[in-house]
């Protein structure tokens, strides 16, 4: 393979490794999304949390990565049902814009939480992933990166599944399309609002575990979910298959414009995307067109 | 309203702008105290920057306390009155109008790059302070725009120079790259150092510029692979993403050597790294709390405190040592403490013995101290060891 | 007791001030602050200033966001826009400052008329989040064009100049301060006394009935963007006036933040809601240091939670208005007020 060509083919590699991630990120975003109409910025600082939880366990109580990975992923979902009972339900019927300022402060709660039992200095996760690099042919991949890709792509399967044939899956659908008629055919709504929160907020935990693997964790590790809410929007935020090819597309953009054009690039053709798709397609790409009535 | 009565108005304005100018200039003198000499400080005792604040601090007190304990300065106790800044710009120019406004401050310790660049123009006004502190932004160091600030340690800019001057030595004609984060910070030094890379002959790679936030490095890992450079110089970053690049590329099997700037220098911060750190390499203007070399005043430190102390810990006590040398300068000529007698002294300052913590004795002729030396971590020491001489890079 | 206020005219209807005792108030906080850096430290005038310019620029977003119903989250984004302006037309052109100020206030005003105009087909959370993108690539430009901007290290200014007069001190920027607020606030009091305010209004109400209704809703639209950014490009300009210094990091993505929060906390809709929540949430702050101090025996470290504290309680404040007191300040100072103008009967 000449050189140019297995550069390109690394570099949209190692891009599909972190679109993975930001995919798995969205997914929780359009999870809660999809049930309770609530854009949920906090899922960023629940991400970062979800990775000082495993600090905690796996360094600080030195269990072995499968006891502490299973606890931050707990600890995640824990969050999200408490918020949710907390401060979510009370908010029902209030604007999605106030909704959503609930989850910035309750962003910057959390912040502050981490920072006053961590401390403020970053911090590395213990290796629980081996260094050994990948070779496909002659292409170098980052094992961790595989890993997450790998982790990412079985998740976002695996819910693919379970929202087809599980029965809350079924529930959770059918409330996102129309909760009055999902009330009277006897689903408990209320109930799948917490579902979909405690899964949400369980599943930006495992990323923020994988996220904090490769760059070390820190109280400003959750700008990382604004990437993720540009793939939202972009896929669509009730769509997890938008979220899916949105992620991964994004992921591979920001790796060719980081390689080809160079790094300060990222930021402003990653929102130049995203202000482009709302104002050709607003509903994402693959999200639901709502028809606006009186 | 009647001609009379408006000019009367003006009048009574006049009178109380008189009379708070009388009492402001009493609230002034009120809290002139002449037993004490008061350090000011806004720290980044939290946020990114918590680690170095916390340190920072500690030296100042250890310093001051050395200091009251030989019987303070021309007579005076030293004080410090500082808070947290969060490493925020404008919670640090808050504590600052605090702090001045509470206490008779002409020294003082000020946190960011962001912070000094807007202080400066009151600094200047004022003429009262002279300040040090945790930024070693290149555009601090010109006396004329920043007539009252000073860098204790070389500008990133000569940091750049002494490590690039390592390099020529090491390997004559070597390829280098640097890597920087997209912020003030890390493109401080970067058109210099090119420019200083080229003049000594070296072979200036690529510059690669690291978008703010962003975790993964695989793809600026491949661009270190194709360019394959025998040095990489980072700056702009602590920490993350540091052992990810040295990881990822000694998995690649590159024979690059990293180095970084003087925030990256801590031996603590590497500790938990292990091996991947190994070899990582740096520029440091001060000694390490364990080194070995004889120096009296790293003897009082480890009198003083028995467990190791960061580099922030040594910028702070070079900090406050040169606060106070050039207060004692000024009052021992029986002059007054302003911002420019201040500054003035501080450039008489010539072959200062620090007691060790800088290698060499040194003279502050600018706004910065062109000394360093290029340590190397030892992650079975888990220390960092000198790998060159003292290096200046004055001019 | 006041048990009404009989009006004779629309004319009186539609005045800022009604009653005897707001005229009284509205007296005394002007003497205020007339008289306010007569009697404070440089600190709590500094704090004065940086209230001010707060209190324009979350006036302007209560316009937008309060008033008109779209949601901004790019704000501090326009105040960067009118201080960068208003610093390179400081540096490099003779011009009066105030012919400046009000430039930098337009250049504002341009660039959130382009920012507001996918508000044609985005509203709601999609439209704040689009302003949240223009945010950051403004923040490229303010990076990349070096020849105006100075790249990251940003504009320094030499101290403004009017009518001959140096602002040197924060007690000189202050009687250029406080006046602009004063007219700004006034203004934009009066913007809902008539055709343009009340368009406003329809709009956020339901945008599909006004336009029905006849109101051209993309122009009102455009000119609330347009407004609410001059009023953040004019805060902008003073602030940098008043900090001498613009760098891209001056108006982070958490600014605008805290200045949406202050129009939460503060009262949705409604002038003095805008004032009250930015004078709040830039004093609690300060006023956090305080109350650690005060703790500092008791807690040890003290001084180390006061910034995870700050953060918190910033979070808490919007959640707990947002949850508890949606209305926000506005609507207790209204409480307060009923209750003494019924006393002693309850309300």
């Amino acid at each position: 393979m000449n050189d140019d060509l297995l550069f390109f083919t690394e570099v949209t590699l190692a891009g599909l490794g972190s679109g993975a991630l930001l995919a798995l990120t969205a997914l929780a975003f359009v999870l809660i999304y999809k049930a309770t109409r609530v854009i949920n910025l906090a899922v960023s600082e629940i991400l970062m949390l979800g990775g000082y939880l495993f600090f905690t366990f796996a360094a600080s109580l030195s269990l072995p990565w499968w006891g502490a990975l299973p606890l931050a992923i707990l600890g995640g979902g824990a969050v999200g049902a408490i918020v949710e009972r907390g401060l979510i339900r009370p908010m029902l019927g209030e604007s999605a814009i106030s909704v959503f300022m609930v989850t910035v402060g309750l962003g910057s709660v959390l912040v502050g939480l981490v920072e006053a039992f961590w401390g403020t200095d970053p911090k590395s996760l213990p290796n629980f992933i081996a260094n050994t690099p990948v070779f496909f042919g002659e292409a170098y991949v980052s094992r961790k990166i595989l890993v997450a890709f790998i982790a990412a792509t079985v998740v976002i399967g695996i819910f693919l599944i379970l929202f087809r044939f599980w029965r809350g899956g079924v529930a959770l659908r059918a409330t996102a399309s129309d909760q009055a008629a999902a009330y009277s055919c006897g689903i408990n709504v209320p109930g799948v609002f917490s579902i979909a929160w405690i899964i949400g907020c369980a599943t930006a935990a495992g990323a923020g575990v994988l996220l904090g693997a490769i760059g070390g964790i820190s109280p400003v590790m959750g700008v990382f979910g604004l990437s993720a809410l540009v793939v939202v929007i972009v896929g669509g935020l009730d769509s997890l298959l938008g979220a899916l090819v949105g992620g991964l597309a994004l992921g591979v953009i920001q790796a060719w414009v980081s390689s080809f054009l160079g790094g300060e690039y990222v930021s402003p053709i990653t929102f130049g995307i995203l202000i482009l798709t709302l104002v050709i397609r607003p509903y994402g790409l693959f999200g639901t067109h709502e028809i606006e009535r009186l | 309203m009647s001609q009379v009565s408006r000019r009367s108005l003006l009048q009574l304005m006049g009178a109380t702008a008189m009379a708070t100018g009388v009492l402001g200039g009493t609230t002034l003198a009120a809290f002139a105290d002449d037993s004490e000499l008061v350090i000011g400080g806004s720290l980044p005792l939290t946020g990114v920057f918590g680690f170095a604040g916390v340190a920072i601090e500690k030296a100042m007190q250890d310093y001051a306390k050395i200091i009251n304990d030989q019987g303070g300065i021309a007579g005076r106790k030293v004080r410090l009155a500082y808070e947290d800044t969060a490493y925020k710009p404008d919670t640090s120019v808050a504590v600052f109008n605090k702090l001045t406004s509470q206490n008779d401050i002409h020294l003082y310790y000020g946190d960011s790059t962001a912070f000094a660049k807007t202080i400066s123009l009151e600094l200047a006004r004022a003429d009262r302070i002279l300040m040090g502190g945790a930024s070693f932004a290149t555009e601090l160091n010109d006396p004329v725009k920043h007539p009252n600030i000073f860098i204790p340690g070389p500008d990133y800019s000569e940091m750049f120079s002494i490590l690039l001057e390592h390099i020529a030595r090491e390997k004559p004609g070597a390829k280098v790259v640097f890597v920087c984060s997209d912020s003030e910070f890390g493109r401080d030094p970067i058109e210099p150092g090119a420019a200083r890379a080229k003049a000594l002959g070296l072979d200036m790679g690529d510059v690669i510029i690291t978008p703010p936030g962003s975790v993964d490095v695989s793809t600026e890992v491949l661009k270190l692979r194709r360019a394959r450079p025998d040095y990489v110089i980072f700056h702009g970053y602590i920490k993350a993403p540091l052992p990810e690049f040295m990881s990822q590329a000694k998995q690649l099997g590159l024979e690059t050597k990293f180095m970084g700037t003087f925030w990256s220098m801590d031996s603590s911060i590497w500790d938990d790294v292990g091996d991947v750190a190994d070899g990582f390499m740096g520029i440091m203007p001060y000694r390490y709390y364990y080194d070995t070399e004889p120096a009296p005043m790293l003897d009082k430190i480890r009198e003083m405190r028995g467990e190791y102390q960061a580099t922030g810990y040594m910028q702070g006590m070079i900090s406050a040592m040169i606060l106070l040398e050039s207060a004692k300068r000024v009052l021992e000529d029986g002059q007054e403490l302003t911002g420019k007698n201040l500054k003035a002294a501080m450039n008489t300052i010539k072959d200062f013995d620090t007691g060790g913590i800088i290698g060499v004795p040194f003279s502050m002729a600018g706004n910065s101290i062109p000394v360093g030396r290029v340590y190397q971590y030892s992650a079975a020491e888990k220390k960092m060891n000198p790998v060159s001489d003292w290096i200046n890079v004055g001019g | 007791m006041i048990i009404g206020t009989a009006k004779e005219s629309y004319r009186a209807d539609e005045a800022l001030l009604t009653t005897t005792p707001q005229r009284i108030w509205m007296a005394i906080l002007m003497a205020g602050l007339v008289a306010l850096p007569f009697f404070f430290n440089t600190y709590w005038i500094y704090l004065a200033c940086l209230v001010m310019i707060n209190v324009i620029a979350a006036t302007g977003l209560n316009v937008l966001t309060g008033f008109t119903g779209l949601v901004s989250l790019g704000h501090a984004a326009f105040m960067a826009v009118g201080a960068y302006a208003v610093a390179w037309l400081e540096k490099n052109t003779g011009l009066p400052l105030p012919v400046n100020l009000l430039a930098g206030g337009l250049l504002a005003a341009a660039v959130g008329v382009l920012v507001g105009l996918p508000s044609l087909r985005i509203k709601g959370l999609y439209l704040a989040i689009a302003t949240i993108a223009a945010s950051f690539i403004l923040h490229f430009i303010f990076i990349d064009w070096r020849s105006v901007t100075g790249g990251t290290a940003g504009l320094t200014l030499e101290p403004g100049r009017i009518f001959g007069f140096q602002l040197v001190e924060y007690r000189h920027l202050y009687w250029l301060i406080m006046p602009v607020t004063v007219l700004m606030v006034t203004g934009a009091a009066n913007l809902f006394r008539n055709r343009i305010g009340r368009a406003f209004i329809a709009i956020r109400d339901r945008d599909i009935s006004a336009e029905v209704l006849g109101i051209p809703i993309l122009r009102y639209k455009l000119l609330s963007f347009g407004l609410a950014s001059f009023y953040a490009g004019i805060a902008g300009g003073l602030w940098v006036l008043f900090f001498r210094v613009v760098t891209p990091e001056s108006f982070p993505l958490v600014t605008s933040i805290f200045l949406l929060a202050a129009v939460i906390v503060g009262g949705m809709g409604t002038i003095i809601g805008g004032v009250i929540g930015a004078l709040f949430m830039t004093m609690v702050p300060e006023l956090l240091r305080y109350v650690v101090d005060f703790l500092s025996p008791v807690i040890p470290n003290a001084s180390l939670i006061l910034s995870p504290v700050r953060t918190i309680v910033f979070g808490a404040l919007i959640v707990g208005f947002l949850v508890f007191e949606p209305q926000g300040l506005a609507e207790i100072i209204q409480r307060i007020r009923r209750f003494f103008r019924v006393w002693p009967f309850r309300t």
